[in-house]
Parts: structure tokens; C-alpha cells; sequence
């Protein structure tokens, strides 16, 4: 599903220049759940970025299901993005003004689903996250553990082929993380590919494989067993 | 997807209502000035453009040549020439004419009861025919066979004979008997025909003396309509009309045009005229305030939601990593603005149906809020359209051109240069304010400068009166002055009036009466004839009116002055009279005599006009109808009842009618009054505008800045340092709009000042003034918010970060 080759990303303020990937290579093959895992500043979050096409490559190839995406142009990404590919933040990023079920909806509003079929798949999904009670809520309203699976909710309410989590569970206690990561293996089990950023060895025992990261290049990868 | 933006909208709206509220307000205070604005000049733009056939109709004009440099031009003309006119000239389909009354009014007698009336027109049998008129009851062929008849408005039908029916109703004037034939819808609001009361020519006719002199081709007294064939050529009607005119005068100095009747609004060479007319470049800058007004209402929402921004910069890149399009971004931004502006439109409405009485008094128009007057509401929706684009694009591009990942990074979203926008915008809106405040004091000072001169005596003591002309004329001239004698005698006796004087004078304020060509004194070269104002009074005026001598003395007693002059500095110095002034022989109007004094220059005509020569003769002749007097300080009411007895003694059944001169003052400056309330009213709403978005931007300052705040506090900083550590960053932006505004006033306000010929000078206080105001109060609004900031709990800012 994903193959980069020789990826390179630089951060230029006045004075200096970060390189953040530095000739990275990888691939992520469809139905795999894969941790990227490395010290905070190594190129995750870049990384993570980048396959999410909220950011483009300085240099190198980044293949998204045998399409060439390194030098598309935002409109494209957005495009390509808003079909295939969801996104969970550690910090959940739900917006305050709206409701749970209109948080889920709004992929399925940008997507141009109609509304009786929104309404039908934002049950489902806020039904299988067991956060139909709240469909009414805030964001405020809710604990951690519950505003994350809204954003689960909402990454997976669209069925993309790819999901990308950015430390999911780092703002939430050992047990809401531990039920965060279940959903994630289901959603696994059931077709969805994962590529996860975890700083915690524990998540990252749920999934297939582990790239380790260290100064923007791959030093090693674990095959979970 | 429109029901969620608008949705999203109003989530959005409330969560922050009070900004919206600013916004709100603000927005409707300029929609509701800019759609007042453009309602008159819409109307200014379509005066007698709905009139059936507008574009065929073409009224005569003449152009009157006086001398090389001179030309006069008049509306009217001979009432014989549309005659031969529609005899003669094939393509006028139809001719009609009418005689506007102006002179003086119409004294309507309604059983036993006078009404002045001064909305009166003569119209020739074709009237109805040619100018579309809604008859409510009755019709025009009455009026067109009985002389005697009159068509009301609807108005004056209500106003003088109240719920009942007006039609076959009796009004005399002048002993004679006319018989309410039709009543008809008044006239739209951009009609140049705003007559409440038609008579028919017929009536003028009557008098066969009277129809003689205006059938006459040297009497110019009607205005005279043709309705031409489509496609007709006007230059050659125009020849024509030359040919028929020269035909029937001896010279030949008159030129005869043509001029369409949606053209006649802005007509602005006349020498006189009885109807109204617009001025095409005030209308231009009403089309500027209005816009203006607009732009700076709309400042305040663009400046509000960039100010903003940061705080939505989470919820836009949200939207567009779970899949929102920039065009859809976009949407949801100018739905947001749209959703403002209809919620201000709402309370726009409100606003006009409440001031729409005061607009339409001031304006001396009827507009009606009404669901049918289509112009109007054409004008709302393009007022809102106008304020949907003006409020929505920056902020809707600065949004949703937002790149998600430098928001999560905590990246600045905002550039420099778009605060820098933010200051700009401020600065224009002071800019404007303080411009308006300048134009306010300006006016203000200039017509305090006139009321400020002494013209010798006080205008609310002194009441003026005239006699009937027609009934002294019937009279040989010895029992005239017999007659105005007894009437003298009979006032002085009366105690609250303290001086009478016979003048010949219809006002000795604003008295814009001269004649050339009948003066003569020595020395005066050949072909020399200045324009003279000539004030004929006689010995008791310099008891009315103080006047200063600089040599010589006022007219004495007896006969013996008769003959004499009495002259102004100006004229002294414009006829260039030998000295000494005193004795020189002076002869007008072939009645020879000395210069016997010379006074100081007084103002008798308006501040617009330059003061000319002026000559005092005492000579009691037939013009001396004009009475003034002198009444004493609080008897105003008595003076009224004592002249009204004495009146009905001499004129029993003629209408008693009389002013004050403070009124009559009132009434001279009205134009320039209404300015100045104007000029208030825009620089009220300007500066209101102005405030709000003041307030709404400090308060969004304190609440960015609140840790900052707090920190400061702890840290042992007072209020009052903290006051002025919010303020300064204002109050700098409000100077720099005064260095701006400045020169645009001083410009501008000059131009304004150019209209009077005595005027007040531009001062450099005038600014400093105005920028102390504005500083003032946009101080005054901002420290509200920073007050509050500063006495906020800093232990509460502090933790809530
Ligand atoms: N917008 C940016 N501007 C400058 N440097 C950046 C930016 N984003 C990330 N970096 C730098 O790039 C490197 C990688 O960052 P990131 O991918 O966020 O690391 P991680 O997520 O692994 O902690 C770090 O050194 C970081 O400081
Ligand atoms: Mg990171």
C-alpha cells in the first residue's frame, strides 16, 4: 500500500536547518498494523505527516497505492486524502462547537454523503465505539478515553484503507488506552491498515511490526510475533 | 451543506455573541445610514422618470442675453408661444402648460377661516392628459369646463376638510368661488410636480385685463410642456420654436432650447425656479458618505473575526484534515458573514421603519416602508449584498488559506501584515470620524459666526406686516397714504409696540431687490451703471434699526429730505463719488437730491452674498406697503392681537398674515441648519460605528492578553499602568488617523466655507479640538475593557492557561 524511497524532509528557520528524514525508506503493506516508535525530535510526527499527505517531501518518493502522491499539489492530496485516510491525535483535536455525532459527521459532509445514509453511518460507527449516549454532548462534556473514540469515530466513519494515529493514547490513562488500542486491532482485524506513532512498548505490542526511528533514518525494525 | 454552514453559523455567532452583537449593531447603524442615503439618491437619480411617456416630453427654456457676460435663463415662457406651437409645429403631439405659484401664497378662505397656500398651480386643460395622475374620486372633466374648479391631493383634501368628502366642497379666494372638483394621490416622492392644489388656467382667464397681459408674447409665465413624436429631431423643434418667437418680438436677444423632462432635476442654470431641483454633485457625495459609512461598518466585522482568527486557526485545520476543501471553508465563512448581515439587516429595517418620519421631513419627501416600493427594498438587498462581500472575503481567504500543520505546531497563523491590515482599517475609520467631527465644529462656527452679527436691532422684537397690494392699488394715491398714515397712527397707539416705519422693502434681511441704469452723480463715466440696492423707508426706520454713521446724519423731519440719499460704505466706494461724500448731488430714478450721510456696512442680504451698494431714500411711494415694528421685550402675543384688531378694522375679510424677522432669519439659513444637523447625524454614526469595533478589539486584546495581565499584576504593576499599557497602542492608532484627516478637512471644510462670502477662517484649534474629542472617547471606550482587565483576579487568568 505504501512504499517511500529515500525520503527526505528539511525544516529551515533564519538560522538553522533541520533535517527531520533523512533518506528514510519503508513500505507498509495493505492490512498491516505497524508502531513507529524513536526518541521525541527523530521524525515521527514528520513522517507520520507526510503519509497523511498533510505535508509534502522535499526529496524522495512516496508511493500511496501505486500512485506517485510526492509531488502532488494540495488540492490532489486533499482529494486522495479525504477518500482513503483517517487521523487520530494524541490530543484528540474534536471541535468545541459541535456536537459528537457532528464532529463524526463532518468527513461524511465533505465527502458529499447524503444526509439520511450520514445519519446511518454515524450510528453505526458511534454505536460500535459505544458512544451512542453521548451522540449529544460536547466535546468538553466527555472524559479522555470517550473523546478519543469520538475521534476514532470519526477517522474510521468515512471506511478509509488507512489509519494514522499520532501517539493515541498519550493523554489517556493505562485502561482508556488499553480499550483505545482494542479498537484499533479490531478495525485491524477487520481490513484497515494502521500505521501508529507510540512512545509505549505496551501499544506497540498490539501491532504486526515496530520502525524504530533515531535521527530521521530507520535503525531497526521488530517483527511482532 | 447550506443548512450546516448556516448551523455552524450560528454555533459559532453564539458562542461569541457578544462580539457578534458589536457587530451587529454596528453593521445595522451603517446599513441603516447607507440605505437612508441611497433611498434619496435613487430618488434624486429617477426624479420624473416614471411619469407615463417621460422620455418624449420636453419642456421650453430661454436664454435671456443681458449683456456680453450676461445671460439669463428662465423656465418659462410666453403662454401664447405653446399655443402657436402646437398649431404650428407638426410633431408635438400635445402641449400643456402651467403657472407654479410662488410669489406669494394663495389665501384659501374655507367658511370664513384663511389658509395660506403655497403648493398652488395653474394647469391648462391638457395637464391631466399629459401627466399621469391617480384620481381617488371625481375626475378632470369638470375641472376642464368650469373655470372656477380646483383638484386637491389627497393630502390637502384631508387637511382642510378633514374625513369628509372633499368633492363639491367651496373654497374662495380672493372673492371668488371655487368648487373642489376631483381629488387626486399625491405626487411620488421623485415627481418634480409636488402641487396639492391644481386650478385651471381658465381661472386666470377670466379677467379678461389679466388674460390680455399674459396672452401677451414679452410675459414669460408658464412653463410649457411638449410631448414630441418618438424620434423626433430637438434641434430642429428647437428652430422652429426660434422662428415663432422672433415672429412675434421685436428683438431678437432671446435663444430658445429644449430640455427632456427627466433632464429638468438637475437643471441647475436657472435664474429662478418654482419647482424643486437636485444638485448633481451633492448627490455625488452622498453616494461617497453612504459607501463610506458602509465600508466603515464592515471594518469593524472584518477587524473583529481576523482578531479572531487564531482562535479558530484548531476548528479550520481540523476541518480540512477530515477532509474540507478551501472552497468549502470558504463558504462556511461568508455563510457566517451572510448570517451577520441578515441578522443586521433585520434590525436595519427596524432602525428605518422607526426614522423614516424624520428622514422624510427632513428630505420634504414621502418614501414608505411599504412591501410594494420595490426601489426600496432592491436598495436593502443591495446594501446587504454589498455588506455580504465587503465583510466576508479578507477574513474567508485569511481562513481558509490556513496550512493545518503550523497550527498544531503552535506556529504563528497570522502574518505580520495582517494586524498591520487590522491598524489600517482602524486608522480609516478615525480617519473618516474625525474627518466628520471637523466638518461638525466647522459649520457649527461658521453659522454661530452669523448669528453672532449685530444687524442694529433684535430680530425677535421685530415683526413685519404688509398690506394688500391689489386693495391699496384700487386707491388714488393721496388716499394711499392716507390709509397707510391712519394705519401708523393707529399702531403707535397700541401699548407693546414702541416704533412703527413704512418701508418699501419686502425684507431687510435678505433683500436681493437692485436695479441699474437710474442713478446719476458726478463724475460717474459713461455707460457706468452698478447694480444699486435701493432701501426705501422713511424717518422712523432709524428707530427701528441702529445704524452707524461714519459722516453725516439721518433723514429730518418734514419734507425737506425727500430727495436726499443716504448711502453705504460700498457704494461710497463702488460709484466712486467725489469727497467729501456729504452734498454731493445724487439723482435715481430721475429724482435729484444730495448725499446727506454715509452709514457703516450692515448685512441685509445672506452670508452667500457679497454686500453691494446700498442707497436710503425717504419717499413715501406706492411700494411702501411693508410695515415694521418695533415690539416691546415679552409682548410678542399682545403686539400679534393689537396689529390683527387693526387689520381687520381697515381690511375686514382679508387674510392677516405677518413673521417674525428671527423666524424669517430661521428660514433664510434653513439650508445651511440642515447641513450642520446632517453633518452631525453622519459624525454620530461614524464615530458610534468607530467605537464599537474599538470596544470589541480592546476587549479581544485583554483577553489575549490576560496572562500577560496577570503576570504584570503579580509582579506588582498598578491598574493604571495597566490601563495605559492596553490604551497606547489605540489611542496612537487614533492620533495618526487625526494627522490624516487633517488636511482632507482643512481641504475640504475650506470648500464648504468658499460658499459664503463672510465666513470664519479654518483654525488650527478646530483639529486639536476634534482630536481631543476623538481621543477622548475612543479612550473612554477602550478603558472600559482595560479597567476590567486590570481589576480582573490575576490568581483566575494565571491558572485558566
Ligand atoms: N515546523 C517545524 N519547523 C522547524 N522544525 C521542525 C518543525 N517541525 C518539526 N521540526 C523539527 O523536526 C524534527 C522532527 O520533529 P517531529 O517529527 O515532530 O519529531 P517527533 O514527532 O518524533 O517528536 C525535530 O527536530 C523538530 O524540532
Ligand atoms: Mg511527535
Amino acid at each position: 500500500m505504501i512504499k517511500i524511497t529515500n525520503l527526505e524532509k528539511f525544516y529551515r528557520t533564519e538560522e538553522v536547518e533541520t533535517i527531520a528524514l533523512n533518506k528514510l525508506s519503508m513500505h507498509v503493506n495493505t492490512g498491516e498494523f505497524v508502531a513507529i516508535m524513536g526518541p521525541s525530535g527523530c521524525g515521527k510526527s514528520t513522517l507520520l505527516n507526510i503519509l497523511g499527505m498533510l505535508d509534502d517531501p522535499d526529496e524522495g518518493s512516496y508511493v500511496f497505492n501505486e500512485i506517485e502522491v510526492a509531488h502532488f499539489n494540495e488540492r490532489k492530496r486533499a482529494d486522495l486524502r479525504k477518500h482513503n485516510i483517517g487521523f487520530v491525535f494524541q490530543s484528540f483535536n474534536l471541535i468545541d462547537e459541535l456536537t459528537v455525532f457532528e464532529n463524526v459527521e463532518l468527513p461524511l459532509i465533505y465527502t458529499g454523503v447524503p444526509t439520511a445514509e450520514r445519519v446511518k453511518r454515524v450510528e453505526e460507527v458511534l454505536d460500535k465505539m459505544q458512544i451512542m449516549h453521548r451522540r449529544n454532548h460536547y466535546p468538553q462534556q466527555l472524559s479522555g478515553g470517550q473523546q478519543q473514540r469520538v475521534a476514532i469515530a470519526r477517522a474510521v466513519v468515512n471506511k478509509p484503507k488507512l489509519i494514522l494515529a499520532d501517539e493515541p493514547t498519550g493523554n489517556l490513562d493505562s485502561s482508556n488506552g488499553n480499550d483505545v488500542m482494542e479498537l484499533l486491532t479490531d478495525l485491524n482485524e477487520q481490513g484497515t491498515t494502521i500505521i501508529m506513532v507510540t512512545h509505549s512498548e505496551h501499544d506497540a505490542r498490539y501491532s504486526h511490526r515496530i520502525i524504530r526511528l533515531l535521527d530521521g533514518q530507520t535503525v531497526m525494525e521488530n517483527i511482532m510475533v | 451543506m447550506l443548512k450546516n454552514y448556516f448551523k455552524t453559523a450560528w454555533r459559532s455567532f453564539w458562542k461569541h455573541r457578544a462580539t457578534g452583537f458589536i457587530n451587529i449593531a454596528g453593521l445595522s447603524v451603517g446599513m441603516a445610514s447607507a440605505v437612508f442615503i441611497f433611498i434619496w439618491v435613487q430618488n434624486e437619480y429617477g426624479f420624473d422618470k416614471s411619469q407615463l411617456d417621460s422620455q418624449q416630453i420636453y419642456r421650453i427654456k430661454d436664454y435671456l442675453s443681458i449683456d456680453k457676460s450676461t445671460t439669463w435663463v428662465w423656465e418659462s415662457s410666453p403662454y401664447s408661444l405653446g399655443e402657436e406651437a402646437k398649431r404650428q409645429i407638426p410633431e408635438v403631439e400635445a402641449l400643456t402648460r402651467v403657472q407654479v405659484v410662488t410669489y406669494q401664497p394663495l389665501y384659501f378662505n374655507i367658511n370664513g377661516e384663511f389658509f395660506p397656500e403655497t403648493t398652488a398651480a395653474y394647469v391648462d386643460n391638457a395637464w391631466f392628459d399629459v401627466f399621469k395622475n391617480d384620481f381617488l374620486s371625481g375626475n378632470a372633466i369638470a375641472f376642464k369646463q368650469n373655470p372656477f374648479s380646483i383638484i386637491l391631493s389627497e393630502s390637502k383634501a384631508k387637511k382642510y376638510f378633514a374625513n369628509q368628502d372633499a368633492i363639491g366642497k367651496i373654497i374662495r379666494i380672493d372673492s371668488v368661488d371655487y368648487q373642489v372638483q376631483a381629488v387626486v394621490k399625491d405626487a411620488p416622492a421623485n415627481s418634480s410636480f409636488k402641487f396639492g392644489v391644481f386650478i385651471p388656467v381658465a381661472a386666470r382667464h377670466a379677467d379678461v385685463k389679466q388674460k390680455e397681459n399674459e396672452l401677451q408674447w414679452g410675459n414669460f409665465n408658464y412653463l410649457t410642456f411638449l410631448k414630441l413624436k418618438p424620434g423626433t429631431d430637438i434641434k430642429k423643434t428647437s428652430v422652429k420654436l426660434q422662428n415663432i418667437l422672433d415672429k412675434h418680438r421685436d428683438q431678437k436677444n432671446l435663444k430658445i432650447g429644449l430640455i427632456k423632462l427627466t433632464d429638468m432635476h438637475f437643471e441647475n442654470d436657472l435664474q429662478d425656479s418654482g419647482i424643486i431641483h437636485g444638485d448633481k454633485k451633492v448627490v455625488l457625495i452622498f453616494v461617497i458618505l453612504g459607501v463610506l459609512l458602509l465600508v466603515i461598518a464592515c471594518i469593524n466585522y472584518v477587524n473583529l473575526t481576523t482578531a479572531r482568527a487564531s482562535l479558530r486557526a484548531k476548528e479550520v485545520s481540523i476541518k480540512k484534515i477530515v477532509g474540507a476543501g478551501r472552497r468549502q471553508l470558504f463558504a462556511q465563512f461568508i455563510a457566517e458573514s451572510a448570517l451577520i448581515s441578515i441578522l443586521a439587516l433585520v434590525l436595519t429595517i427596524f432602525i428605518i421603519s422607526i426614522f423614516l418620519p424624520v428622514f422624510n421631513s427632513f428630505t420634504e419627501r414621502n418614501f414608505s416602508l411599504s412591501a410594494n416600493s420595490s426601489n426600496l427594498w432592491l436598495i436593502m438587498i443591495g446594501t446587504l449584498l454589498v455588506t455580504v462581500i465587503l465583510n466576508s472575503i479578507y477574513p474567508a481567504l485569511l481562513l481558509s488559506s490556513f496550512k493545518p500543520l503550523n497550527t498544531f505546531r503552535g506556529t504563528s497563523v497570522l502574518k505580520m501584515n495582517d494586524s498591520m491590515l487590522r491598524k489600517g482599517l482602524v486608522v480609516l475609520q478615525f480617519t473618516f470620524s474625525i474627518f466628520l467631527i471637523v466638518g461638525v465644529i466647522t459649520i457649527y462656527r461658521q453659522l454661530s459666526f452669523i448669528r453672532s452679527q449685530n444687524p442694529g436691532y433684535n430680530r425677535a422684537q421685530t415683526m413685519s406686516f404688509s398690506v394688500p397690494w391689489k386693495t391699496m392699488h384700487q386707491l388714488n394715491d393721496a388716499k394711499r397714504k392716507a390709509v397707510k398714515s391712519t394705519i401708523k397712527q393707529s399702531l403707535l397707539q397700541q401699548a407693546p409696540i414702541q416704533a412703527v416705519s413704512l418701508i418699501g422693502l419686502r425684507s431687510i434681511q435678505n433683500n436681493d431687490n437692485y436695479s441699474s441704469g437710474s442713478a446719476d452723480w458726478d463724475g460717474r463715466p459713461k455707460g457706468f451703471d452698478p447694480a444699486i440696492s435701493y432701501f426705501s423707508v422713511d424717518r422712523d426706520y432709524s428707530k427701528l434699526v441702529k445704524l452707524n454713521f461714519i459722516v453725516g446724519r439721518w433723514f429730518l423731519d418734514g419734507k425737506s429730505d425727500v430727495h436726499n440719499a443716504i448711502l453705504n460704505e460700498t457704494a461710497a466706494k463702488e460709484l466712486n463719488l467725489h469727497k467729501p461724500y456729504i452734498g454731493q448731488r445724487f439723482v435715481s430714478d430721475g429724482d435729484t437730491g444730495v448725499v446727506i450721510g454715509m452709514v457703516k456696512d450692515f448685512n441685509y442680504r445672506t452670508m452667500h452674498d457679497k454686500i453691494g451698494p446700498v442707497v436710503f431714500k425717504n419717499k413715501n411711494t406706492e411700494y411702501n406697503t411693508n410695515y415694521l415694528l418695533k415690539v416691546a421685550p415679552n409682548k410678542q402675543a399682545e403686539a400679534i392681537k393689537a396689529v390683527e384688531a387693526i387689520w381687520k378694522q381697515n381690511f375686514p375679510g382679508l387674510p392677516f398674515n405677518y413673521s417674525f424677522l428671527d423666524q424669517e432669519f430661521d428660514k433664510i439659513y434653513r439650508n445651511d441648519a440642515k447641513s450642520s444637523r446632517l453633518m452631525s447625524v453622519f459624525a454620530l454614526v461614524a464615530v458610534v460605528i468607530s467605537c464599537l469595533g474599538l470596544f470589541g478589539l480592546a476587549a479581544f486584546t485583554a483577553e489575549q492578553r490576560g496572562k500577560e495581565i496577570g503576570i504584570r499584576k503579580v509582579l506588582g504593576a498598578t491598574v493604571s499602568g495597566i490601563v495605559s499599557l492596553i490604551s497606547v497602542d489605540f489611542i496612537v492608532l487614533v492620533i495618526v488617523a487625526l494627522v490624516l484627516a487633517s488636511p482632507l478637512a482643512w481641504w475640504l471644510m475650506n470648500i464648504w466655507l468658499q460658499n459664503f462670502v463672510y465666513r470664519v477662517e479654518m483654525q488650527w484649534w478646530v483639529f486639536l479640538l476634534a482630536g481631543i474629542i476623538a481621543v477622548l472617547i475612543a479612550f473612554l471606550t477602550i478603558s472600559f475593557q482595560a479597567i476590567k482587565a486590570a481589576l480582573a483576579n490575576p490568581v483566575k487568568s494565571l491558572r485558566s492557561e
